[in-house]
């Protein structure tokens, strides 16, 4: 209640504004004032490689990194029949088109290692095997953690996934 | 509400009228020993209805000091003789423990669901990770009847699709429960065959079957359980989308109880059906006791004026002084003389 009447006017404008403009990439689904979003955009993007993930954020987390150059297809959700949530109401007929009419090398699903995030994965693979090379990211140990600390869930997971050096 | 007590004796008999508190203060070491309750699996239930937090604070002979501290809005904190433990595993070990109740009564004659939560229990005993495996399969399970009641329409070949990916992750999940719930039967089974012989004084042979929810291939080979499993959950499909509930895996298993070869939920008298569970859970001490080297408590509660004066004797004699016993009961005269001696008394009357 103490703030000056301007700053909250600004501030709801800045709300209504943020809902009116942005919307979802046309061919990604991520996050956009435009028709296609800056990394759709971007030409020094490599267009043949597609990370998969569940919302937004998690793009944003992978683009933190600055390791990925490919491109993105948000789902916007993962797969959960208690929660409603069936393949229909996730953007996968999309993806499965772009990956079918566009020359696409890999898709990387980077979806959360729950039954839900595993569940469209595995679903999504069996459905992207036909068209395209599949991979999955690695579960693992955090970097800078100590392996006497880990738990086991998670070393146990970190031991299947396991690489050659 | 705060309780001090002082265990002096190898033996504590908590005395008091329902209500007063017994199974909480056992309820109460139980959790510190396991972090679970044998009764809820919501912290909030196991808060006094009117404070915000509740905290159990042990120590034990080896000078060990444990604490764990519940919240009513959510979160565990455990510490370690004054440090915050960041993995509450670390607080188990010292004060293992194994639970007998008049609940575990049951377990010969009751549901199957009694004897697949049994194992489940001793399992994590020897375990604690199996837990990760137990609620994924639940999740599973639970998201796999849904998919059934959720109309998805004419997208028939998209059902099939996503009901491969269940299966792929059941598969693997019940592979693993599969295996150790078998192995842990193979190892208390001598065990428990032991104490069955010995306290009905040679006259009784006791074997335990596991009956998998899966049919499983006699040697043990994940990949071929795994695939053999996938087949199963397959084949079923047609009955699951009639019946809506899935017929393969390990939600579906069974022990059984062999008495001089017959069936001891069948044809055992009630009086042999408590002894199979008295035997059990000396199986269960001794082999918990034998894996960590360090006896555990034995927690009676309510369990023991429901035993005969004969058997309430011969659990005395088994128990011996070897485990540290806390005990529960209305009455003090509901005991055998000899269980009063040499132990300390809590009455909670007052």
């Amino acid at each position: 209640m103490r703030q000056p009447q301007e700053k909250i006017k600004n501030f709801s404008n800045a709300l209504l504004n943020a809902k009116s403009q942005v919307g979802q990439c046309s061919t990604c689904f991520h996050l956009t004032a435009n028709d296609e979003c800056e990394i759709c955009c971007n030409s020094n993007r490599s267009k043949e490689l597609i990370c998969v993930v569940a919302d937004s954020r998690d793009l944003l987390a992978l683009e933190r990194t600055r390791e990925y150059k490919g491109v993105y297809h948000v789902l916007g959700g993962l797969i959960s029949p208690m929660d409603g949530v069936g393949p229909e109401l996730l953007n996968i007929s999309s993806l499965i088109k772009r990956v079918s009419e566009e020359a696409i090398d890999e898709v990387i699903l980077a979806l959360t290692p729950s039954i839900e995030g595993d569940t469209t994965s595995l679903y999504l693979a069996k459905l992207l095997k036909v068209f395209v090379k599949v991979t999955r990211i690695a579960y693992g140990l955090p970097v800078g953690s100590e392996l006497e600390y880990a738990d086991e869930i998670t070393l146990a997971r970190a031991l299947e996934g396991r690489t050659d050096i | 509400m705060r309780l001090q007590l002082e265990v002096t004796k190898n033996r504590l008999l908590v005395i008091g009228p329902n209500g007063i508190g017994k199974s909480n203060l056992l309820e109460a070491v139980g959790l510190l020993g396991s972090l679970r309750s044998h009764r809820s699996a919501n912290d909030k239930d196991l808060i006094h209805w009117n404070e915000n937090r509740a905290i159990i604070r042990a120590a034990a002979d080896t000078d060990e000091k444990l604490e764990l501290e519940l919240r009513r809005n959510g979160g565990r904190q455990a510490f370690r003789n004054g440090k915050f433990l960041k993995r509450q595993l670390d607080l188990l070990g010292p004060l293992r423990c194994v639970g007998f109740s008049s609940l575990d009564l049951d377990l010969v004659r009751g549901e199957p669901s009694l004897r697949r939560n049994w194992l489940d229990k001793v399992v994590l005993q020897l375990e604690p990770i199996y837990s990760d495996l137990i609620s994924r399969y639940g999740k599973l399970l639970r998201q796999r009847s849904q998919l059934w009641r959720y109309n998805l329409g004419s997208e028939v070949e998209s059902m099939d699709t996503l009901l491969d990916a269940f299966d792929t992750q059941m598969a693997l999940i019940s592979t693993r429960i599969h295996r150790r719930r078998r192995r842990l039967l193979e190892r208390l089974n001598p065990l428990a065959n032991l104490w069955q012989k010995k306290l009905s004084k040679g006259k009784e042979d006791l074997v335990l079957n596991y009956l998998p929810g899966s049919v499983l291939e006699e040697s043990e080979d994940e990949a071929l359980w795994k695939s053999a499993i996938e087949k199963q959950l397959f084949n079923q499909r047609s009955i699951e989308k009639r019946l809506g509930n899935c017929k393969i895996g390990p939600h579906r298993d069974e022990v059984e109880f062999l008495l001089n070869g017959a069936h001891a939920r069948k044809f055992g008298s009630a009086g042999q059906q408590r002894t199979i569970v008295i035997a059990l859970k000396l199986a269960e001490l001794e082999l918990i006791g034998q894996l960590y080297g360090d006896p555990p408590l034995l927690l009676l509660d309510d369990v023991l004026a429901e035993l005969d004066p004969h058997r309430q004797l011969l659990l005395l004699e088994a128990v011996g002084n070897k485990h540290q016993c806390l005990i529960s009961a209305t009455h003090l005269d509901a005991f055998e003389k000899d269980w009063n001696s040499d132990s300390q008394i809590l009455n909670l009357d007052n």
